[in-house]
C-alpha cells in the first residue's frame, strides 16, 4: 500500500496528539525487552564501545554501527503487531 | 564522552534557563497533556524539510526544530551559534562544540522530572475509545541508581548470593520446642509464600510498636534467618515466646491445632502492621475492617452470603471478610451428600475420581450449595416483613491473592471427638470461577457457562504449600510440603528437609492448603 508523505505526516499528528504514539512506543519497548532485542542491541554496544575506547566513542559512533543490526533483528511478530495495532487505532479514528 | 558534562552548557546557564528548559521539555518532548500533544503533533517538524521523523532536534535558544540525520540541525547551530540542542525523542542534550551528547547533572535532573510528570500523566488518561490497550501504570520504570549510602553499604558488603533456577534458598529446617511442630509448617508455608516473601525481604516493614514484641518484626528477621542461606536448622523461640505472649490461648506445650495457630498468627500479624498500611495521600487507614496491611492484601477474600426468603423471593446479601475456608468431610456428623462425580466442577479441575472418592471441588460445591434453613430457623424477611423460612447460599465474592483450604479434619461435638481420615484428593491448579458470585449470577440470568473461559485467569490458582497431620487426635505429628520456583517440591517435618515428589504431595492427606493466585492484576 502505497502511502505518500503527506499521508504519513498526518497519520504521525493525529497518533502524537491521541497520545498513541507514546502508548505504542512503550508497547514496542516491553515486546523489544521481551524477546531479548534489547539485550543483544547492549552486548553490541559494549563491543563497538570496546574497539573504539571508551574515552573517544560517541553516541554517533554507536548510533551508525547499531542501527543496521537493530533494524535486521526486529522480530518479524513484533513488526505485525505494532502494525496491527496502528491500523486498528486509524480505523477507529478515521476522518 | 565524560560524564562530567561539558563547559559549554555554561553560556546557556543564566537567566530562567531552567524553566525554559522545562518549558521545552513538556511541549515537545514529553507531552503530558492533550494541549501539549496537540501542539507537538503540530509544530514538531523540521524547519527545512518539513519531516518529522529523521531524530528531530529543538534548539535551546530559539524556536527551531531541525532533523539530524539530515544535518538540518547542524546548519542551524553553525549558522547562529546556538550550540545546544535536544533529542525530541529521548530528551538527550547535544553539543556541537564536543559533538557528542552531554550528560549536564542539572538538565539531567530537570529532564527526569519531566518525564515522570508527563507518564503520571498519561497513566490516567480516560480515552475509553482507546481501552484496548493497557495504560501506564503508576511509575515508568527506570534503572536503578544507587544512592551514596548505597554505594557504601554495597562496598562493606562485597559477598553476593546468586540465584539460579536450582538453588534451595529459602529452604530451612525448625527445631522442635517441645510440640511445637504445628508452628513450624505454618511457618514454612509463611516463608514461602511470594508476596510475603517479597515483602520482607524488600523490607517493608516499619515498626511503630515502642516495646520488642512486634510480631511482624520477628517475622522480618524470620525472612533474614531463611534466605540467609544456612543449612542448619533454625531455633524459633523467640517467635514461640511472643506467639504465647500474644495469644494465650495457644501457650503450653501440648500439640495445638495448626490452623489456629495460622489464624491467630495471622491475626497478630495484622494487628501489629499498623505502622505499614498507608493509603498514597500519606493518610493512614485506621479502619481495622478495611485495613491495607500486607496481611488482608495478601490472604482477606470476601464471602458472600445470600439469604433467599421462600415466599416473596427477596434476597438479603451480607458480604464477610475471610482469612481461610473451612471445608466439612463426608463422615463427619454434618450432612454430607456426595456428589455425582463428573460435575462440572471438577471437570474443570481436572481432579481424578478413584471409585467415589472425594475432591477439594466437592467439598467447595458442597459449601456453596444452597443450604434450606428449615422451620426452626426462620429469619426476618425485610421484603414481607415476617418471619419466613428461607435459603441460604454462601459464595465468593473476592477472592484472596492466597487462598488456604482448611479440611475439617478434628471433629470436637458434644458426643465424641475424632479425627476423620477420608482422603480427599486436591489438584495442582484449581480454577475457582464455578464457585464466584458473579458465576451464580450469570447462572441465575439463564447464561449457562457450558465452557470454561479459558480468557479469564482471574480465579485460577496453583498449589504452594500443604500441611499434614499424621496420628490420633490425642498424639499426632504435623509435617509440610512447600514447592520451590515451579515444581519443586520438599518435605518440612521440623528440621529434617528432604526432596519430594509431586505424587507424595498429591497422595497426601490434606489438611490445610495454601494455593496462590496464578495471575495478578493490579487494583
Amino acid at each position: 500500500m502505497y502511502v505518500d508523505l503527506k499521508m504519513r505526516a498526518t497519520i504521525n499528528q493525529k497518533l502524537t496528539e491521541m497520545g498513541e504514539r507514546e502508548r505504542l512506543k512503550e508497547l514496542l519497548r516491553a515486546k523489544l525487552t521481551e524477546c531479548g532485542w534489547k539485550d543483544q542491541m547492549k552486548a553490541h554496544c559494549k563491543e563497538v564501545i570496546k574497539e573504539k575506547g571508551l574515552e573517544h566513542v560517541t553516541v554517533e559512533d554507536l548510533v551508525v554501527e547499531i542501527t543496521p543490526k537493530g533494524r535486521a533483528l526486529v522480530p518479524d511478530s513484533v513488526k505485525k503487531e505494532l502494525l496491527q495495532r496502528i491500523r486498528m487505532f486509524l480505523a477507529q479514528h478515521a476522518t | 564522552m565524560s560524564p562530567a558534562g561539558c563547559s559549554h552548557v555554561n553560556g546557556y546557564k543564566v537567566d530562567n534557563w531552567k524553566q525554559n528548559l522545562r518549558v521545552i521539555y513538556q511541549c515537545f518532548v514529553w507531552s503530558g497533556t492533550a494541549e501539549t500533544r496537540r501542539r507537538k503533533a503540530k509544530s514538531c517538524i523540521c524547519h527545512i524539510c518539513g519531516a518529522h521523523l529523521n531524530r528531530l532536534h529543538s534548539c535551546l535558544y530559539c524556536v527551531f526544530f531541525g532533523c539530524f540525520s539530515k544535518k538540518h540541525i547542524h546548519d542551524h547551530a553553525k549558522n547562529k551559534r546556538h550550540n545546544l540542542a535536544v533529542d525530541l525523542l529521548y530528551g538527550g542534550i547535544y553539543c556541537f562544540v564536543c559533538q557528542d551528547y552531554i550528560y549536564d547533572k542539572e538538565m539531567e535532573q530537570i529532564a527526569k522530572e519531566e518525564q515522570r510528570k508527563a507518564w503520571k500523566l498519561q497513566g490516567m488518561l480516560t480515552d475509553r475509545s482507546l481501552d484496548y490497550y493497557v495504560s501506564g501504570i503508576g511509575e515508568k520504570y527506570t534503572t536503578w541508581e544507587p544512592t551514596k549510602r548505597e554505594l557504601e553499604l554495597l562496598r562493606h558488603n562485597p559477598k553476593r548470593r546468586k540465584i539460579t533456577t536450582n538453588c534451595t534458598i529459602g529452604l530451612r529446617g525448625l527445631i522442635n520446642l517441645g510440640n511445637t511442630c504445628f508452628m513450624n509448617c505454618i511457618v514454612q508455608a509463611l516463608t514461602h509464600t511470594p508476596l510475603l516473601r517479597d515483602f520482607f525481604l524488600s523490607d517493608r516493614h516499619k515498626c511503630e510498636m515502642q516495646s520488642n514484641s512486634c510480631l511482624v518484626c520477628e517475622m522480618s528477621q524470620l525472612f533474614q534467618e531463611f534466605y540467609s542461606g544456612h543449612r542448619s536448622p533454625h531455633i524459633p523461640f523467640r517467635l514461640l515466646h511472643l506467639v504465647w505472649t500474644h495469644a494465650k490461648h495457644l501457650a503450653g506445650y501440648e500439640q495445638q491445632d495448626a490452623h489456629e495457630f495460622l489464624i491467630a498468627a495471622l491475626d497478630v500479624l495484622h494487628r501489629h502492621c499498623k505502622g505499614d498500611t498507608t493509603h498514597d495521600n500519606g493518610k493512614k487507614a485506621n479502619n481495622p475492617n478495611h485495613c491495607n496491611c500486607i496481611i488482608d492484601q495478601i490472604f482477606t477474600g470476601g464471602l458472600q452470603s445470600d439469604v433467599t426468603c421462600q415466599v416473596c423471593t427477596g434476597v438479603s446479601t451480607t458480604i464477610d471478610p475471610f482469612w481461610d475456608i473451612s471445608l466439612d468431610l463426608p463422615g463427619s456428623s454434618t450432612p454430607f451428600w456426595p456428589l455425582s462425580p463428573g460435575g462440572d466442577g471438577s471437570a474443570v479441575n481436572g481432579e481424578s475420581h478413584l471409585s467415589g472418592s472425594t475432591t477439594l471441588t466437592d467439598c467447595l460445591r458442597r459449601f456453596t450449595r444452597p443450604e434450606h434453613l428449615g422451620s426452626s430457623a426462620k429469619i426476618k424477611c425485610g421484603g414481607c416483613h415476617s418471619y419466613q423460612e428461607s435459603t441460604k447460599q454462601l459464595t465468593m465474592k473476592k477472592l484472596p491473592i492466597v487462598a488456604c483450604f482448611h479440611l475439617k479434619r478434628f471433629e470436637h461435638s458434644a458426643k465424641l471427638r475424632r479425627k476423620i481420615t477420608t482422603y480427599v484428593s486436591f489438584p495442582l491448579e484449581l480454577d475457582m470461577t464455578p464457585f464466584m458470585a458473579s458465576s451464580k449470577e450469570s447462572r441465575m440470568n439463564g447464561q449457562y457457562q457450558q465452557t470454561v473461559d479459558v480468557l479469564n485467569n482471574d480465579n485460577k490458582y496453583a498449589l504452594f504449600a500443604v500441611v499434614n497431620h499424621q496420628g490420633t487426635l490425642e498424639s499426632g505429628h504435623y509435617t509440610s510440603f512447600i514447592r520451590q520456583h515451579k515444581d519443586q517440591w520438599f518435605k518440612c517435618d521440623d528440621a529434617i528437609i528432604t526432596k519430594a515428589t509431586i505424587k507424595d504431595v498429591l497422595d497426601s492427606e490434606g489438611y490445610l492448603l495454601f494455593y496462590h493466585k496464578q495471575f495478578l492484576e493490579y487494583e
